[in-house]
């Protein structure tokens, strides 16, 4: 019983976190499913089981996934969750277009099922209908603006189609959204150099710094930036390096954004700053590995 | 046309980061020299992303610290492969064609890989390679798959793999103390872990290394 209890806690953790560690799931899974313990543990059990039928689609055992949802459906008949989840089984086992008349059965009866419509969106991607996930997203975004994973998506579609101006334009509402997120900042910011848009990415990556760099009570000189903080300065030093070296870039910003005063400044302060993250032990304590590698690019010109 | 080796340190580098991320698309350079003006021998392999794959800022910089590595252990960066995180999209994909444009300005005999992710743990434990290698077409910047016959990887095709038993060694590895804290792939960073920490050896990944042989 022991081996359940903790089996139920790590996949517990893995709920909260939004960890898709399917194989390790899937694993653990197993053994609580066999104890039939997950009738009787309310609520909990009913996530579980969930979490496990998705696992199990990951890794291939729909014989698994089937069990969980004889489960879950007799407790909670006719409900859209489980609904939702008898269509990713469907998407596993069958055609993408018995998939999509499931979907679109479901749609007809209620149009405004959000969670039925993008799955249906996610398997017109999978096949490759790329046009036809443009239209049907930018459709759902109409009707359910504030969903921030259907913007993300869409940018990430953009993306992968070399798209990127488009990208930048559905990422723009993640940011209203969600202004406090640091990481989708750092998206932005990302995306708007690969868009050549040298001006807008600099002041993203300082404005991640910004959001990222923990206290306002520490000095700057005395901090030593850690994690997202690390990614945000490689990327005021990649954007402040080739405004140093084509002028040209800081006038051509597509979005009409002015290029910071005191580039060199800036491009010197980047290179301290990712000089201590360097110099710093790491997470585990241990020191930092391509120190060589970095000083040298960080002084080149 | 050129032949390619690649080692075994460098395969089991390439498997176990599109193992480590099977949802995700993964992307890494190649290191390797030529040994003769006929074989060009793959001797590693850095993991680059598996985040952001189509967004160019990492994937400049991680190629610029890869080539100053390569560098100074005597190598050069011949090629690039990858894995998408749909497992029947076996394509190059924009991004790779790019990369592998730019290292072929580099190295003229820049190679690419695509993991072949269908039935991939099946086909490792039965001894498949499993990577596709796109060439570059003559006279233009686009890649192609490269066409058997013979079949990549089996004599007498120009792909090699210098330990024959790679693939079944790497399912071997990989199914050993799967999930727990000490599992092999616990161990194995690339670029995008250490932008999260630092102390990440996404170069040379020596403890995950160490354990192997």
């Amino acid at each position: 019983m022991a081996d359940v209890a903790s089996a139920l806690q790590k996949l517990a953790t893995y709920r909260t976190q939004n960890n898709r560690a399917s194989q390790e799931t899937f694993d653990r899974g197993v053994i609580v499913l066999k104890s039939d313990v997950a009738k009787t543990i309310g609520e909990e059990g009913w996530a579980f089981l969930e979490q496990l039928a998705l696992a199990a689609i990951d890794v291939g055992r729909t014989d698994v996934a089937d069990q969980c949802l004889q489960l879950l459906s007799d407790k909670f008949h006719g409900s859209p969750r489980v609904d939702c989840l008898e269509g990713i089984l469907l998407e596993a086992t069958q055609t993408p277009e018995a998939a999509l008349k499931y979907y679109q059965d479901l749609l007809n009866e209620d149009s405004a099922n959000a969670a039925i419509w993008k799955r249906q969106i996610s398997v017109y991607r999978r096949m490759g209908k790329v046009e036809k996930a443009v239209e049907e997203l930018s459709q759902f975004l109409d009707t359910f603006y504030t969903d921030v994973e259907g913007w993300l998506e869409l940018a990430d579609i953009y993306s992968t189609c070399n798209q990127y101006t488009s990208a930048l334009q559905s990422l723009s509402h993640v940011l209203l959204l969600t202004p406090q997120n640091p990481f989708y900042v750092l998206q932005a910011a990302e995306t708007a150099y690969t868009a050549g848009d040298i001006p807008l990415s600099i002041r993203m990556f300082l404005m991640a710094v910004d959001m990222t760099d923990a206290d306002d009570s520490v000095a700057l000189a005395d901090s030593t930036p850690t994690g997202i903080t690390v990614r945000a300065w490689y990327g005021v030093k990649l954007c402040a390096r080739r405004l140093l070296k084509d002028t040209r870039l800081s006038n051509s910003s597509a979005s009409q954004t002015p290029a910071p005063k005191n580039i060199n400044l800036i491009d010197e302060l980047a290179t301290e700053r990712l000089r201590v993250a360097y110099s710093s032990p790491g997470k585990k304590g241990e020191i930092a590995q391509g120190r060589d590698e970095l000083f040298a690019w960080a002084a080149l010109i | 046309m050129v032949s390619y080796t690649i080692a075994h340190e460098a395969y089991l580098k390439i498997m176990f980061h599109a193992a480590k991320h099977p949802h995700l698309p993964v992307n890494g350079v190649l290191l390797g020299k030529l040994s003769s003006s006929e074989m060009v021998v793959i001797e590693d392999a850095i993991p680059l992303l598996h985040h952001w794959t189509s967004l160019s800022p990492m994937m400049e910089i991680s190629l610029d610290l890869s080539r100053t590595y390569a560098e100074s252990v005597g190598m050069a960066l011949v090629g690039y492969y990858q894995a998408c995180e749909r497992l029947e999209d076996t394509s190059l994909a924009p991004v790779g064609e790019k990369v592998a444009e730019k290292l072929r300005e580099q190295f003229k005999d820049a190679i690419a890989f695509v993991i072949d992710g269908r039935d991939l743990g099946e086909n490792l434990r039965s001894g498949k390679a499993s990577l596709i290698p796109y060439l570059p077409l003559q006279l233009s910047s686009s890649w192609r798959p490269y066409s058997p016959p013979p079949v990549a990887f089996t004599p007498p095709s120009p792909f090699i793999l210098a330990s024959q038993d790679s693939p079944s060694r790497t399912a071997a590895l990989l199914e050993e103390k799967r999930g727990e804290p000490d599992a092999i792939l616990q161990k194995f960073g690339d670029f995008d872990d250490h932008l999260e920490d630092v102390s990440i050896d996404w170069l040379r990944n020596r403890a995950c290394m160490a354990v192997v042989s």
